[in-house]
């Protein structure tokens, strides 16, 4: 409002929290000095809950795109000060009608490394630290050091994997190994934000099914009955690219290439009387583009960060877990709290703590597995990481998994190791935390 | 300079691999910076967008949200008016003003940080006050296309939403000045926001959307199929048909014939009882030459179609009876035109809306899909025709009255094409729920956050316009006034408090459910958190608060400017300590 | 920053904690130890302790294609089971539904592919297009064609291109080397 407030009353002292400029947390201080209706009983006001946001939280931002450059900005002005960033990509001029941290100039420079200069730049007082590269080279020490990750992701495939990653993460000896994971997506005028409290809440994985699936055409139809422009574009990429170019992959950011399917797409459609076939459709089909623009990812992040903020002040209740937008019919959300599923292969199935004799077996474990009556399990496979220990099947894997039945467990898993089982009669998978006696 | 330099450098590629083929080259510069957002509003909403120039009462982060998202996606012009100075609380908040602004004017400082984002959009600062320009030159609000006015105090806002209503004759008035020519006002983006709370609405007299990109699809007419499409249904020969070429017929194809077939043995009705339409799609099963032709189980699926009467939907035999459309005159919207045009093209057999040229894929080889929508095409063509002949002769009939042009092709296109998802919206001038006891009434029951938090915002602004200043954060007495200023509106719909749960056990005479509702929280909950979160921190621009709401109203101005998709018809409320939105008819 | 070791059922939840292999690698070792494949199909590991590429060999013991070696390609990545796995036909065979690059005509390898479904419906479905190869929805529209037109002389065809034999310019692959 543009009308003059009174100052609310001077924190106690200033500390390292304090601002780089007066006033500079003015708006946000009045959120913190004072706890509203529905803030939670631990909410410590003032100086406590400012310092550790300040001071202490240090958060980590995957994706420095659509969702993440405005997930920075938003962090930055709400006082998160030690904030890191990953992103694998390079600025593109497509990025430009909605990445507001880039200008021209920056096309072809790394996302990552410009935003976190923009942000030093604009917001003082705030330390961004950038990793251009993939989420994939960081191991569990590096997710380890953050208190809060949030995701502005384009990708399942890495959405599952930091969820999966930061779900393995928990340690029930230690709470600080259970990071709040806050996930946007964005498609058009809707959108997605959700908490997740790893082990605890529903995770990514546990609503595998609630994506829309890929829109992939019938091969035959592609090959044969085309009738959409479509189907001459996925024959273009999918038969006539490795027919004509043998090993040469299809590097759908290559404008070449995109035009070479074009051009074969065109001839295909004529042929058929198929209209409709443009470079911009082709481009779409074969990059499998998702419209996006600003508006709904400024809304998404917003949402993201306003969580993330909520999470680590409890300045108020944190979202339960999900929120979706549809603004394409005025403007309509639901807030509503998915699910946590039991035999979700990341989040679900059981754990057992095993203690095993100096002396045992693979077999010995086997047979000890087998007539647990607890679990009630037969002919279980184990696997330690991506290494089969034992595999019931197929011929091949048993026979060549079998020498392990006369090892030494502890020649083979080490201590604290965790052991996959599958079976037949597990409709989740157990996991099998070891301790050597 | 340099920037736009680069951009045209990084374009200007030619495609070798085209080269020599006739296709058109590689998108330009344009086209590839907007690709992502044209896949929604196509060229037409761009050019909406460049056309546009929006004026923004104040360089708040809110404001500076908004704009942000509505430069990058290359809005024409924008004009940022704010007569106040840079100060460290206004810094800290805004991410388009930085640390060099502080004592400078904030319109000038925003305009320049939110320019740099689009060279092609033109940024300009009014450093003005707003009061002055209502006392002085008010008919400055007329050249913009839409206004945002956000955290403007109730007595000044008051002035801008009179101004605004009271000076435009939108043609829905229907009086007696309908002939004059039109004086349409900008329309209105009323936003508050106090912390996690805020809401917004549209202040406009009429809105009317022609592409709606409504998931619905418009009519294969199945059931009054056009007489190409019957004489196709029955020129194929199913019996003789290869198993290949039976496993291709178009389900539409089978439909059609199908249900002819059945009309023959039916008087002539379609299947109506449920045992009539399971008998109907056993025909269709028994005609399978093999276990799984598909085309033959999506023509089961789309069974209902037989039976589904293509008729005109009310919501377009409303637009018809608008006060728009009966009162036309030459100087009408050309939206009105065309609904004129449609309902005298719908009295005309055979009853329907102009067929949609659009034809789903479905399981087909490929000749017999291109014939059918061949088919398809060629009777929307006839159907656009005798459309237009209709529109030309009404438009010739208001030339004569000394009226104006003709509705452009392309518009007659969109119209046709989406004529079955058309939709109008009228709005009412921006008091919010205050005084409307009718909605306040019905928005209570349906929507009792949404309503709270909504009253919580205008208790808010009513108590600075009563006390002259804003209430103290955390303040207990002020808190209660705003909430005793909140039970009086609701007490007015004729609302009480619930009774204690003994006492409605006891009594069993109020009309209210006996059934006790656990947990469910009530309207009076909803009020208490609400005030009481507007009372924590009144005026804080809560930064996240002013990003999400900068979307949310940039989506909407997008919406209202492109024409395209469909704007909040009520007023939006937003919780953000509850991560919850709700919109209520106003 | 909120106490979440206080939020409810933390024991019980926190002791869920999982190992580190990927919900994709869990899958497929669940997928594949349950896989119980008739005498005519069998899997083929070139680097046993890799489970996500392998050689799947149908060997049909009816049909026309009777007594062939079929091997598919299975490549499957670290998105499965949202998306589905790549398979592809090694030998170049005369067949309706495959190619001649080895694609496979099979609707669960794309557009209907789901979660729910496993290697063994997959591998199911390859077999089921050796016993009963379908003309309606061709990929080699010329075997397509002749099935439609001669089944006898389809039959012949495929004998005689199991064998390495040429048909119409096109050499395929002898698929009884072994």
């Amino acid at each position: 409002m543009s009308v003059a407030v009174e100052a609310p009353p001077a924190a106690n002292g200033a500390s390292s929290s304090s601002p780089q400029y007066p006033d500079q947390y003015y708006y946000v201080d009045q959120i913190l000095d004072r706890p509203g209706p529905r803030t939670d009983e631990a909410f410590s006001a003032g100086d406590p809950v400012k310092s550790f946001l300040r001071e202490q939280c240090k958060i980590l931002v995957i994706g420095a795109g659509g969702l993440g450059c405005e997930i920075l900005a938003n962090l930055a002005l709400m006082g998160f000060k030690d904030i890191h960033v990953i992103d694998m990509d390079t600025i593109d001029i497509s990025n430009l009608n909605r990445q507001f941290l880039f200008r021209p100039k920056d096309v072809g420079q790394p996302k990552a490394t410009v935003a976190a200069e923009f942000i030093m730049k604009r917001v003082p007082g705030v330390k961004v630290t950038p990793y251009y590269g993939k989420i994939q080279d960081k191991d569990d020490d590096y997710y380890m050091q953050f208190n809060i990750v949030i995701c502005g992701l384009d990708s399942v495939e890495a959405r599952r994997w930091i969820n999966a990653t930061l779900v393995n993460l928990v340690d029930p000896e230690n709470p600080e190994s259970l990071k709040p994971l806050i996930d946007g997506g964005t498609e058009g005028f809707k959108g997605q934000s959700r908490v997740i409290f790893p082990t605890i809440s529903s995770c990514y994985e546990c609503s595998l099914d609630m994506l829309n699936k890929p829109t992939a055409f019938p091969i035959c139809t592609i090959a044969n009955t085309p009738r959409l422009p479509e189907h001459c574009i996925e024959w273009a990429s999918v038969l006539e690219w490795p027919k004509v170019h043998a090993d040469k992959k299809m590097d759908t950011d290559d404008p070449e290439h995109i035009s070479w399917l074009y051009k074969v797409a065109s001839k295909r459609a004529k042929e058929f009387k198929i209209e409709g076939v443009t470079w911009q459709l082709t481009q779409g089909v074969v990059k499998n583009i998702i419209p996006a623009i600003a508006s709904t990812n400024a809304i998404i992040a917003a949402s993201c960060c306003n969580e993330a903020f909520k999470i680590a002040t409890t300045a108020a209740p944190f979202l339960n877990n999900y929120w979706m937008l549809i603004g394409t019919d005025g403007v309509y959300s639901y807030t509503f709290e998915h699910e946590k599923k039991s035999d979700c292969p990341v989040c679900g199935g059981e754990t057992m703590d095993v203690e095993v004799g100096k002396g045992w077996t693979i077999e010995r474990l086997i047979e000890w597995l087998t007539e647990n009556q607890k679990i009630q399990i037969k002919k279980p496979s184990l696997s330690l990481g991506t290494k089969p220990i034992y595999f019931q099947a197929p011929p091949q894997l048993e026979e060549s998994t079998r020498p392990n039945l006369e090892k030494k467990v502890h020649e083979l898993i080490p201590e604290g190791g965790e052991v996959t089982v599958t079976a037949s009669t597990l409709p989740f998978t157990l996991t099998l935390r070891l301790a050597f006696v | 300079m340099k920037e736009s330099q680069d951009i045209e450098s990084a374009t200007v590629q030619l495609s070798p691999v085209l080269e020599t083929t006739g296709l058109p080259g590689l998108p330009d510069s344009k086209e590839r910076r907007y690709d992502r957002q044209l896949r929604l509003w196509a060229a037409s909403g761009q050019s909406a967008l460049e056309s546009a120039h929006i004026l923004v009462l104040g360089a708040s982060p809110t404001s500076t949200s908004i704009l942000k998202n509505l430069v990058l996606p290359g809005i024409g012009a924008f004009t940022i008016l704010d007569d106040g100075v840079v100060e460290g609380k206004d810094l800290g908040a805004n991410f388009f003003l930085e640390t060099d602004s502080l004592g400078k004017n904030k319109a000038e400082e925003a305009i320049k940080h939110l320019g740099e984002l689009n060279d092609s959009v033109a940024a300009h600062a009014e450093t003005r006050a707003l009061e002055s320009i209502l006392d002085d030159d008010p008919t400055y609000l007329h050249k913009f296309s839409l206004i945002i006015a956000e955290n403007i105090p109730q007595r000044i806002l008051e002035r801008v939403t009179a101004l605004l209503w009271d000076s435009s004759t939108g043609a829905g008035d229907g009086d007696a000045d309908a002939d004059a020519s039109q004086t349409v006002a900008p329309p209105l983006i009323v936003v508050r926001t106090s912390g996690f709370l805020a809401d917004f609405g549209i202040q406009l007299k009429e809105h009317s959307i022609i592409t709606t990109h409504s998931d619905s699809a418009a009519s294969l007419r199945i059931d009054k199929p056009f007489p190409s499409l019957l004489a196709h249904a029955f020129s194929l020969n199913f019996d003789k048909m290869d198993v290949t070429d039976h496993g291709h017929i178009p389900f539409v194809v089978i439909l059609v014939r199908v249900l002819q077939e059945w009309k023959n043995d039916h008087a002539g009705k379609a299947p109506s009882t449920y045992a009539e339409k399971q008998e109907f799609k056993q025909r269709i099963v028994k005609m399978k030459k093999k276990d799984d032709e598909e085309n033959f189980d999506e023509a089961v699926a789309q069974a209902y179609k037989a039976w589904t009467n293509t008729i005109v939907p009310s919501e377009i035999e409303a637009l018809f009876n608008d006060p728009s459309t009966k009162n036309l005159t030459a100087n009408s919207d050309p939206f009105y035109h065309l609904v004129h045009a449609l309902q005298i093209y719908t009295s005309q057999p055979p009853h329907t809306l102009p067929l949609s040229a659009t034809l789903p894929d479905m399981k087909s080889d490929t000749k017999s899909y291109i014939h059918l929508q061949r088919l398809y095409k060629e009777q929307a063509a006839e159907d656009k025709a005798r459309f237009t002949d209709i529109l030309r002769g009404i438009e010739a009939g208001a030339a004569g009255a000394g009226g104006g042009g003709s509705v452009a092709l392309g518009m007659v296109d969109d119209f046709v094409k989406n004529a079955h998802a058309l939709r109008l919206i009228r709005g009412k001038k921006w008091t919010g729920l205050t005084d409307d006891v009718e909605a306040l009434t019905l928005a209570r029951e349906m929507a009792p956050a949404a309503v709270a938090t909504h009253l919580s915002l205008s208790a808010l602004y009513a108590f600075e316009g009563k006390n002259g200043r804003l209430p103290k954060p955390g303040d207990g007495a002020d808190r209660e006034e705003m909430t005793a200023w909140v039970k009086a509106r609701l007490t007015a719909t004729g609302w009480a408090p619930e009774p204690e749960p003994e006492d409605s056990a006891m009594t069993g005479a109020d009309e209210e459910e006996e059934e006790p509702m656990p947990k469910e929280i009530t309207l009076w909950e909803h009020v208490t958190n609400a005030v009481g979160e507007v009372s924590r921190a009144p005026a804080a621009e809560l930064p996240t608060t002013a990003a999400l709401m900068g979307g949310m109203v940039a989506q909407e101005v997008i919406k209202v400017i492109t024409k395209q998709y469909i704007p909040i018809d009520g007023v939006c409320a937003v919780d953000l300590a509850s991560s919850t939105t709700g919109t209520v008819k106003v | 920053m909120i106490k979440i070791w206080s939020m409810k059922k933390t024991e019980e939840a926190a002791a869920k904690k999982k190992p580190k292999t990927s919900a994709a690698q869990i899958r497929v070792q669940k997928d594949l130890t349950e896989l119980e494949l008739p005498s005519t199909m069998k899997t083929t590991f070139a680097d046993p302790s890799d489970i996500l590429n392998f050689t799947l060999t149908i060997t049909p013991d009816e049909g026309m294609y009777k007594g062939g070696c079929f091997d598919f390609s299975f490549a499957i990545n670290t998105n499965y089971p949202h998306e589905p796995p790549k398979v592809k036909c090694i030998p170049k065979v005369y067949h309706p539904n495959l190619d001649l690059e080895g694609n496979v005509c099979l609707n669960i390898l794309r557009e209907d592919w789901k979660p729910v479904l496993n290697l063994t419906s997959v591998m199911v479905g390859l077999q089921y297009l050796f016993l009963e190869p379908n003309p309606d929805d061709p990929l080699n529209k010329e075997a397509a064609e002749d099935l439609r037109r001669d089944r006898d002389a389809f039959t012949q065809n495929v004998t005689r291109t199991m064998k390495g034999g040429s048909l119409r310019g096109t050499t395929f692959d002898n698929v009884f080397k072994r």
